[in-house]
């Protein structure tokens, strides 16, 4: 492997379209959730050592702060989701046109803020 | 380094496959955890349908998870050595996270 590698895509210099946002939001969604996913693991963790490391959590999880995350949490399981199974589509070649592209980005907006408001409308 | 990327790129989309309805299930059993007594959760995880999805949701989560970041530290990063280095605490990281849930689930089985 060379050290002067070319970089792939060039944030900066392309123009802002949709399907990039949501390319480099699925990105930044994916980091998030592969964070989460580590904490999920420190969760279960904290759960089998025991109620007093359990009763930890909970003063956490109680905090406004945490739901807040939690929240965005939600948004950024489904967009990644959503956004997912667009590309795994693509994968195939399908939904490929400019118009199929677009209307599916809104598609998955669309799913991802109704299905966030769905779980949180189930907590409440 | 020789790495095989048409598998990886499948594999991704395979795990992706997979996460799907497991991730249904998880958000779904996250809202009631919320109700949920400590005694609760425990009695949920003894449960060798719950603790075995649980443990393949994180298994093929943190491989997901690993391959995605890999990605894009390839895609941002010029440094190879860098690259190389930040594998190496990924690697790390989904290995540590995989013994914790492993770990978790089989003590919260003996208990």
């Amino acid at each position: 492997m060379i050290d002067n590698r070319p970089l792939s895509p060039h944030l900066s210099i392309h123009k802002k379209i949709l399907t990039a946002v949501f390319s480099i939001f699925h990105r930044i969604t994916g980091i998030a959730l592969s964070i989460g996913s580590v904490l999920i693991a420190i969760w279960i963790f904290l759960v089998a050592l025991g109620p007093q490391y359990f009763l930890f959590f909970e003063i956490i999880a109680a905090s406004i702060v945490f739901k807040i995350i939690l929240f965005f949490w939600t948004l950024g399981i489904f967009y990644h989701m959503f956004n997912g199974v667009r590309y795994l589509f693509w994968s195939y070649g399908l939904g490929m046109g400019l118009k199929t592209v677009y209307n599916s980005g809104y598609l998955i907006l669309l799913l991802t803020v109704l299905s966030t408001l769905f779980v949180w409308m189930l907590q409440i | 380094m020789k790495s095989n990327y048409a598998s990886k790129w499948i594999l991704q989309r395979v795990t992706a496959l997979i996460l799907i309805p497991l991730t249904f299930w998880f958000i779904y059993q996250c809202i009631s955890f919320q109700s949920m007594s400590y005694g609760e959760v425990i009695y949920f995880f003894q449960s060798y349908i719950n603790s075995f999805l649980f443990l393949i949701m994180m298994t093929v989560m943190m491989i997901h998870a690993k391959l995605g970041c890999e990605t894009i530290v390839q895609d941002y990063v010029t440094s190879a050595s860098l690259i190389k280095t930040i594998k190496i605490i990924i690697n790390f990281i989904t290995l540590m996270s995989l013994l914790l849930s492993l770990f978790a689930i089989v003590w919260i089985g003996i208990l």
